[in-house]
């Protein structure tokens, strides 16, 4: 009986901490509730779509939307994310076939990020021997310059919340195996994916030593951690922050990058130092002629000056 | 900043009322905006007219600058910090700490972004004496900071366990000055992220948030074994690529190496022969070269064989019946024998590319002498 007596009781207990764990994870969901909605537009490249589905991979918490089928009317977008009940925007928005903009949003009420993707290598490409558990919760980490700004402030905090996977979220998994990683340089953000490898430090060999000494050089290494490494993973993206605004697709514009230079800009640019070239030598042909007779004229003149000057 | 304090003391010894230039100032700017109106509604045809005079008062500012709409409106005291901060903000971007500084002043100017289009076509012609010296300049970054800080106080998550969002912030230390550096770059990420690793192990056990996973936890991976298969494949491939190439160049030095071991042994042949030559000589004179006569010759045979030891000369076939019967053919099948087959023909171990280079188009070898014409011949001659 009283076996059957401390069971219950533990049971109970167990019980009792359970629910204290279950409340945390109430309260955990209740403060950083997120849900990403994902999408792309209509018009994405293979490769675009790759980075898509691995980043998708990379994230529990968000829902996969089918594209979207208007190039203009992004406000489209707020009420999907209330339909499906997120509170995050993903967006990716291809433009010409060539060029990946994306957009990050805080559903009702903003604010709205939109960055252009450079440098993109999905995993496929990139061959890293990385690997995490499909849907464990990533540590982010951030560069210090994040702090330098408010507008560097805002777009962590945006990152954290789309790339960061929220505690309790429902396909989580316990165990934390990799590292997200943002870094400002150049003006624009890397981001880069690590697996974390924990090995045992290298072991001394006991050979030679007395007994109570190689007892305290066991007590010792299982007093030192495991080593700690990285093995990256994948996929590599570059973002440039262009604007930044108010509202959730709209609203006035609280921040604008006017480094960035289109790529539109930069294709046309190439396309008219070609042009140049060729009026370069058209130019270049009228001027000669110019010259030429400029110089017939002044040799004609000189030789009248000289028939002058002998038949004065 | 000496300027404006100067300024200010200098206003002060003056007795400037800032208060009643404000007012005067405003009072101006009412009647200007009635009298345009008038002209407007009189002779709307005359409107150039009737913004010259404007234009005139703006001396050298370029009317695409942005005014110095707030300040016009404040106090001393803001008007001088907002000069700072204009000073400040030539570049594109706006230091950091001066919008630290001004952020209640901005706060201010954010209410009044609303009429800011207005308030602009204004202010341009009412640039004071005193901000005479002041340089406009052209916003070129948006950045509107106050506006930022509310969107980012109204999105943050609010403060709580580490676990709860697993976020860190720290150096990315030895970012290279050129950033097309791939190496130094990951690197500096690498190390970026190995150390937010270090710190977020610590800090997760301390909240007893399990962190490593144990070996007989298996789930679905990020990439599926398929992948993993294919990385590993290709890591492999390119280790027998290594090793290959490592053994080919290894073959090409033995080979290398080997043309001198032949010649070194055609040498040690040489030499062989000679020694044996020597020793048959050693014998004749042995012998005493009257003794070798008919009689003593099968004798003579047997001492030379014994002195060439190891050589059994009767069974050595003749050399040049060998070759003779090598070239013009005793046993075996004549037939077809010294025609092309399908091996001999796609032999290309008689092919050189090099040495058809080495030859001109007539296959007369470059840079061999040519020889001279006739006249050159001639002319050595005499």
């Amino acid at each position: 009986m009283a076996s059957v007596f401390k069971t219950v009781t533990k049971d109970r207990n167990v019980e009792k901490e359970e629910d204290i764990d279950m409340q945390d994870l109430a309260q955990a969901r209740k403060e950083n509730k997120q849900r990403v909605l994902t999408l792309c537009s209509r018009g994405v490249t293979f490769r675009q779509r790759h980075l898509l589905s691995d980043i998708l991979s990379l994230m529990p918490h968000a829902r996969k939307d089918a594209k979207l089928d208007t190039k203009s009317n992004f406000g489209l977008l707020t009420e999907l994310a209330d339909l499906h009940n997120c509170n995050n925007i993903l967006f990716f928005e291809a433009r010409k076939r060539q060029d990946l903009y994306v957009w990050i949003s805080k559903a009702p009420n903003g604010p709205t990020v939109k960055m252009h993707v450079q440098n993109m290598h999905t995993m496929n490409e990139l061959h890293f021997t990385g690997n995490c558990l499909k849907g464990s919760r990533p540590i982010l980490s951030f560069d210090e310059s994040f702090d330098s700004a408010p507008h560097w402030q805002l777009l962590r905090e945006m990152l954290t919340h789309t790339f960061g996977v929220p505690k309790g979220a429902r396909k989580s998994k316990p165990f934390i195996d990799h590292v997200t990683s943002f870094s400002i340089a150049d003006g624009k953000i890397w981001y880069r994916n690590y697996e974390i490898k924990e090995e045992e430090p290298t072991k001394k060999s006991t050979e030679g030593m007395t007994e109570e000494e190689a007892a305290a050089q066991r007590k010792k290494e299982k007093k030192t951690d495991t080593e700690l490494s990285l093995v990256e993973i994948g996929p590599r993206v570059v973002f440039t922050p262009i604007i930044i605004q108010e509202g959730c697709f709209g609203g006035p514009i609280i921040y604008e990058n006017k480094e960035f230079v289109s790529p539109n800009q930069v294709r046309a640019d190439l396309l008219k130092k070609k042009a140049g070239k060729h009026l370069k030598r058209v130019d270049d042909k009228v001027k000669k002629a110019v010259k030429t007779k400029e110089l017939a004229e002044k040799r004609v003149a000189s030789q009248q000056e000289m028939l002058d000057s002998l038949f004065q | 900043m000496v300027k404006p304090k100067l300024k200010t003391v200098l206003a002060a010894e003056k007795g400037v009322d800032f208060k009643q230039q404000r007012i005067n100032k405003q009072r101006k700017l009412a009647e200007k905006k009635k009298a345009q109106k008038k002209q407007t509604s009189q002779e709307p045809e005359d409107d150039t007219d009737s913004e010259d005079p404007e234009v005139e008062d703006q001396d050298d500012v370029p009317p695409a600058l942005v005014p110095a709409d707030a300040e016009v409106k404040k106090s001393k005291k803001k008007a001088a910090a907002t000069e700072e901060d204009k000073k400040e903000a030539e570049g594109e971007w706006e230091d950091e700490e001066s919008e630290e500084e001004d952020e209640d002043e901005e706060d201010e100017e954010e209410e009044e972004d609303d009429d800011e289009s207005d308030a602009a076509s204004v202010a341009l012609s009412d640039i004071s004496e005193l901000d005479a010296d002041v340089i406009p300049h052209q916003t070129l970054t948006i950045n509107n900071t106050a506006a930022l800080t509310a969107a980012l106080a109204r999105i943050e998550t609010p403060k709580g366990p580490f676990s709860l969002v697993q976020r860190l912030t720290g150096p990315c230390p030895n970012l290279p000055k050129d950033i097309h550096d791939d190496l130094a770059r990951e690197l500096s990420f690498y190390q970026q992220a190995l150390a937010a690793a270090k710190t977020a192990r610590d800090l997760l056990r301390k909240e007893k948030v399990p962190f490593t996973r144990p070996t007989d936890y298996f789930a679905e991976m990020v990439k599926s074994d398929e992948h993993m298969g294919q990385v590993k494949g290709r890591l492999l491939e390119i280790a027998a690529n290594k090793k290959a190439a490592q053994d080919a160049r290894k073959m090409r030095d033995a080979k290398k190496f080997g043309k001198k071991v032949q010649q070194e042994k055609l040498a040690s042949r040489e030499q062989e022969k000679k020694k044996m030559l020597e020793r048959v000589e050693s014998l004749k004179r042995k012998r005493g070269t009257d003794d070798v006569g008919a009689a003593d010759g099968a004798e003579f045979d047997v001492a030379l064989e014994e002195a060439i030891s190891g050589k059994d000369s009767k069974h050595n076939p003749n050399a040049k019946r060998a070759k003779r019967d090598a070239k013009y053919g005793h046993g075996g099948k004549k037939k077809r024998a010294k025609s092309n087959t399908f091996e001999s023909t796609s032999d290309m171990t008689g092919f050189s590319a090099k040495a058809m280079k080495a030859k001109g188009p007539t296959g007369v070898k470059k840079g061999g002498k040519k020889r001279l014409g006739k006249s050159k011949r001639a002319g050595g001659k005499k």
